[in-house]
C-alpha cells in the first residue's frame, strides 16, 4: 500500500467557520481583534433548568443560510447545517475540483440534539407517534454524508468522533490521505450542536465554569459550552500551485496520541499533550524553536490548563506566547480542533495573534505567556494548535504561514 | 511494497465468543440471528436480530471496572483481551487505537437522558455520561493495555471498522508507531433497531418467507442488524505467522445515495475497488475472491453486483457474510475477520441465507470450499454513500 510521503507538502487554500462571534471568517476575526467574546445566556432549552446557565451559542437562523432550499435543509440536524454553512465558505475560498475531494469531519455529537427531540416526543406520544427521522439524523456519520451530499463530494467520506479531539484528527487524517493519494482534495473540519446531553453532562461532572470561562486564570473553574463548525480545504502542494490557488497557510504536520490513563480527565504532567506536540514537530520536520505561537486547547478546566501548560513547557519551552481561543466562544467540543485550527491559520495569515479573555491574573501553575486581553501583532511563522479530548486522546496541529 | 500482518484476533460476536468458535460459526453455515428478547417488538415488522449471548464481561474485565463500561466498551475490551491473547504477548505501549462504530453508545445516551428526565439536568450520573462518547470503548482499550499511540474512533456507518483498519495502516505504513489495536464495536438498541424497522430496512416475514437476511437472493427483503465487538492486531514486523496481510485501500463516495439509503452508482463503487486493487500493486485478475458487503436491502445488493459484473470480465467467487452475524455487527470488523480467515485456512465460507438466484445479480458461493487463496477483495458500502475497500493477501509480498 501507499504510505502517507513526508515529501507532500499539504496546502490550506480555503477555510471557513461559524461560532458564536462570527458566521465567518471576516466576522470571527473581527470579534477576535476586538477582543470581543459570544457568551451569553443560554436560550436553546427553555424550560430545562441546569446548574449554570452560560453558553456560547450561534444565534443564526441556520436554515436561511445553507446553501439549500428548506425542505432539503429540515432534514438535517443542527450539527449538518453548521458543518455546510462553513464548509460552503471553505468551498468558495479554495475553488477546488470536488469530484476526488474527500470529506473528513469530527464530531462529537453529532444529530444528539434531534436524538433528544425524538426521544422526548416518544416519552410524550408513545413509540408509533415519534418521528422516525429525528433519530435517522443522529449519527455522527452524518455531518460528513450532509457536506459530501450538499457539494456532490466523490473521493469518500470519513468521520471521526473522538470525543473533543475529533476534528483534529479528522483534520490530520485528511492529510495523510492526501499524502498518500488517496484523494485529490479534503475538505476537513469538525462541527459540534449545543445539546442537553452534554450540557447536563459537563455541569454534572462540575467542570463548567458559572461565569465565561477564564482559561490559565487564578479563577478559573471549567469551561463554558459553545457550538459551532469550521472546516479547511487541503490539497497537494503542487496542485494547488499548478491550478494557480491562493494558498493561505501551510499544513506542515500533526501529531496523535493517548494518554491511556483515565475516561476523563487528563494525565496530570500532561504526558500525552506532549508527546502529540512532539509528534506534531516531528512529522512537519521541524522544531521546538521554529514555534512561534500555540493555540492552547485551554479549557479552563483546573486540570487541563496546568497539564497543557507542563506538555507544552516540556515540548516547546517557556518562551513561546500561548493562548486559548476559548475565551471568546466556548468549548465547541468535537468541531474545537477545527475552528481553532482556523484561529490560527487567520492569527499566521494577519500576524496577529488572539489574545486569552478574561485572564486578569495567571494562576500559579500556569507560568506561560498567555497573551491577555487584547490582540498581539508578531511576527509568526509556524504555529501549533492543540485539541485533546476524553480517553485521554490527544492531537496537535502544526501550520506554518504560506 | 508495503504490507501489514495481522497477528491477533479477538471477537465477541452473535453465537461465538473467540476467534475459533467464529471460525466454527462460519464453518457451520447457519446464522446466529435469533428472535429478539431484549425488548419487546410488538407492532413492528421484524423481531429477529443477530444479538451477543453468553458474553462473560467479568472474565475479561475487573468488576469496578465493569460498572463503569457500557456494553459497547465491554465488548471493545473483551475483544482486545482476546486478540492480545491470540497474538500471544502484550503491544508495545506506543502502539494505537482506532475503531469503529455504526451507531456508538446509542443506548447509553437514552438511558442518560431517562435519568435526566426523572432526576433532572443536575443529578444525571455523570459515569453514564462519561460513556456517552462514541470513543468510550477505544479510550477503555488504550487504558487497559496502556496504549500511547494515537487513539481514534471512526463512525462511518457500515464501513466504520474498515475505514479504521484504513487510517491505522497509513500510520504504520507511514512509521508513526509499529502496531494498533484496530476494531469495531456495535449493539442492538431498541431505538435504532425501531428506526431501522419503521423505514422498511429490516427483514421481515413476507407470505411464506421467513424473517432472514438473504443476500443476493431473490427474496430478499432487508437486513438483520447484528452487534458485537471485533479487534485485529495490526503491525509491520510481526513475530509469529500472521493470519494474512492487508496490502492495499480504496475509498470514494456515491454521489447518488440519499442520506439514509444506498444509491445507483456503480462507477464510484468500481472506482473504490479498482483504486484498493491498485494501491495493493496488484492487477484484477490477482483476485481470488470477494468478501462482499451485501446486506440483503433492495438497494445495495444490485448496486455492489453490478458494480463487480462492470469492473470484473470474470468475476471472482463472492462470499456473502452478514447472514451469520448481521449488519453492523462489531461496526462491521466481523466480515473482515472472516476474510482473513478464509486467507488463514485457504478455504472460502459459504453465504448463509442464499438459496435463490436473482438472476440480474451475481450469485454468492453456496458451500464451503477449499482453495488457494492469495488475495482477497473486502468490500464495504454505506447508506449515504460511503464506499471502503481494502485487499488482503495470504504473503509478506
Amino acid at each position: 500500500m501507499r504510505k502517507p510521503d513526508p515529501n507532500v507538502r499539504i496546502a490550506v487554500t480555503g477555510a471557513g467557520i461559524i461560532c458564536s462571534i462570527g458566521r465567518n471568517k471576516d466576522e470571527v476575526w473581527s470579534a477576535i481583534a476586538e477582543s470581543r467574546a459570544g457568551i451569553r445566556k443560554l436560550t436553546r432549552f427553555p424550560g430545562e433548568t441546569f446548574p449554570t446557565d452560560l453558553a456560547a451559542e450561534v444565534d443564526e437562523d441556520l436554515d436561511a443560510m445553507v446553501p439549500l432550499d428548506r425542505r432539503d435543509a429540515k432534514r438535517m440536524s443542527r450539527s449538518d447545517k453548521l458543518a455546510v454553512i462553513a464548509a460552503a465558505e471553505a468551498i468558495a475560498q479554495a475553488g477546488v475540483a470536488l469530484e476526488r475531494a474527500i470529506v473528513s469531519t469530527g464530531t462529537s455529537t453529532g444529530g444528539l440534539v434531534e436524538g433528544e427531540d425524538y426521544y422526548f416526543k416518544r416519552l410524550l406520544r408513545g413509540r408509533r407517534r415519534a418521528p422516525a427521522s429525528l433519530v435517522l439524523q443522529q449519527p455522527t456519520s452524518g455531518p460528513s454524508d450532509a457536506v459530501a451530499r450538499t457539494f456532490n463530494l466523490g473521493g469518500g467520506v470519513v468521520s471521526n468522533a473522538t470525543a473533543c479531539a475529533s476534528a483534529g484528527a479528522a483534520i490530520g487524517m485528511a492529510a495523510d490521505y492526501l499524502r498518500a493519494r488517496h484523494a485529490d482534495a479534503a475538505i476537513a473540519g469538525g462541527t459540534d450542536a449545543l445539546c442537553r446531553l452534554t450540557y447536563s453532562g459537563f455541569n454534572v461532572l462540575q467542570a463548567v465554569d458559572g461565569e465565561a470561562c477564564a482559561p490559565f486564570s487564578s479563577r478559573r473553574k471549567g469551561i463554558t459550552l459553545g457550538e459551532g463548525a469550521a472546516y479547511l480545504v487541503l490539497e497537494r502542494w503542487d496542485d494547488a500551485a499548478a491550478r494557480g490557488a491562493q494558498v493561505i497557510a501551510e499544513l506542515c504536520g500533526y501529531g496523535a496520541t493517548c494518554d491511556a490513563h483515565h475516561p476523563t480527565a487528563p494525565h496530570e504532567e500532561g504526558r500525552g499533550a506532549e508527546a502529540a506536540m512532539r509528534g506534531a514537530l516531528c512529522d512537519a520536520r521541524s522544531t521546538a524553536e521554529a514555534i512561534d505561537y500555540i493555540n492552547a486547547h485551554g479549557t479552563g478546566t483546573l486540570l487541563n490548563d496546568s497539564s497543557e501548560t507542563k506538555a507544552i513547557i516540556a515540548a516547546v519551552g517557556t518562551g513561546v506566547p500561548v493562548s486559548s481561543s476559548k475565551s471568546y466562544f466556548g468549548h465547541t467540543l468535537g468541531a474545537s480542533g477545527a475552528v481553532e485550527a482556523v484561529i490560527t491559520v487567520l492569527a499566521l495569515a494577519n500576524q496577529i495573534a488572539p489574545p486569552t479573555l478574561r485572564l486578569e491574573s495567571a494562576a500559579a501553575d500556569c507560568p506561560l505567556d498567555y497573551i491577555p486581553h487584547t490582540p498581539r501583532p508578531m511576527r509568526m511563522q509556524q504555529a501549533l494548535s492543540n485539541t485533546f479530548g476524553f480517553g485521554g486522546s490527544n492531537v496537535s496541529l502544526l501550520f506554518k504561514r504560506a | 511494497m508495503t504490507r501489514i500482518a495481522i497477528t491477533g484476533i479477538g471477537v465477541v460476536a452473535p453465537g461465538a465468543i473467540g476467534v475459533d468458535a467464529f471460525s466454527d460459526l462460519l464453518d457451520g453455515g447457519q446464522t446466529a440471528a435469533t428472535k429478539i428478547d431484549r425488548f419487546d417488538t410488538n407492532g413492528l415488522t421484524a423481531h429477529t436480530a443477530a444479538v451477543v449471548r453468553d458474553f462473560v464481561p467479568r472474565d475479561f474485565i475487573a468488576p469496578m471496572k465493569l460498572r463503569r463500561m457500557n456494553n459497547l466498551s465491554r465488548f471493545g475490551v473483551a475483544a482486545a483481551r482476546l486478540a492480545m491473547n491470540d497474538r500471544g504477548s502484550e503491544l508495545t505501549t506506543a502502539a494505537g487505537v482506532a475503531m469503529g462504530t455504526a451507531f456508538g453508545p446509542v443506548q447509553t445516551s437514552v438511558d442518560y437522558m431517562q435519568e435526566y428526565v426523572e432526576k433532572g439536568a443536575a443529578l444525571a450520573p455523570p459515569q453514564l455520561f462519561a460513556e456517552s462518547v462514541a470513543n468510550a470503548p477505544g479510550s477503555h482499550v488504550g487504558i487497559e493495555s496502556g496504549l500511547r499511540g494515537f487513539n481514534i474512533t471512526v463512525t462511518q456507518r457500515e464501513s466504520s471498522a474498515l475505514a479504521a483498519l484504513m487510517y491505522a495502516c497509513s500510520q504504520i505504513a507511514k512509521g508513526v508507531l509499529p502496531a494498533a489495536v484496530v476494531g469495531g464495536v456495535d449493539e442492538v438498541s431498541e431505538i435504532v433497531f425501531g428506526v431501522l424497522d419503521r423505514v422498511g430496512t429490516l427483514a421481515h416475514r413476507n407470505g411464506a418467507v421467513d424473517e432472514c437476511a438473504r443476500p443476493f437472493d431473490r427474496r430478499r427483503n432487508g437486513m438483520v442488524v447484528g452487534e458485537g465487538g471485533a479487534v485485529l492486531i495490526a503491525e509491520a514486523a510481526p513475530r509469529k505467522q500472521p493470519y494474512a496481510f492487508v496490502s492495499g485501500f480504496g475509498i470514494a463516495r456515491d454521489t447518488t445515495a440519499t442520506i439514509s439509503d444506498w444509491g445507483s452508482g456503480v462507477e464510484a463503487v468500481s472506482s473504490a475497488m479498482r483504486a484498493a486493487v491498485e494501491d495493493a500493486e496488484l492487477s484484477l485478475h490477482n483476485i481470488d475472491a470477494i468478501y462482499s458487503s451485501a446486506n440483503a436491502t433492495r438497494k445495495a445488493d444490485p448496486l455492489e453486483s453490478r458494480a463487480l459484473q462492470t469492473l470484473f470480465d470474470d468475476v471472482p467467487l463472492v462470499v456473502a457474510t452478514k447472514g451469520y452475524f448481521g449488519e453492523y455487527a462489531a461496526g462491521g470488523a466481523l466480515q473482515l475477520i472472516a476474510a482473513l480467515l478464509a486467507l488463514r485456512d485457504q478455504k472460502l465460507h459459504a453465504s448463509t441465507g442464499f438459496s435463490e438466484p436473482d438472476h440480474a445479480m451475481i450469485s454468492p458461493t453456496r458451500r464451503s470450499e477449499n482453495r488457494e487463496l492469495r488475495h482477497i477483495l473486502v468490500n464495504s458500502i454505506s447508506a449515504g454513500g460511503g464506499i471502503v475497500c481494502a485487499v488482503l493477501s495470504r504473503d509478506a509480498s
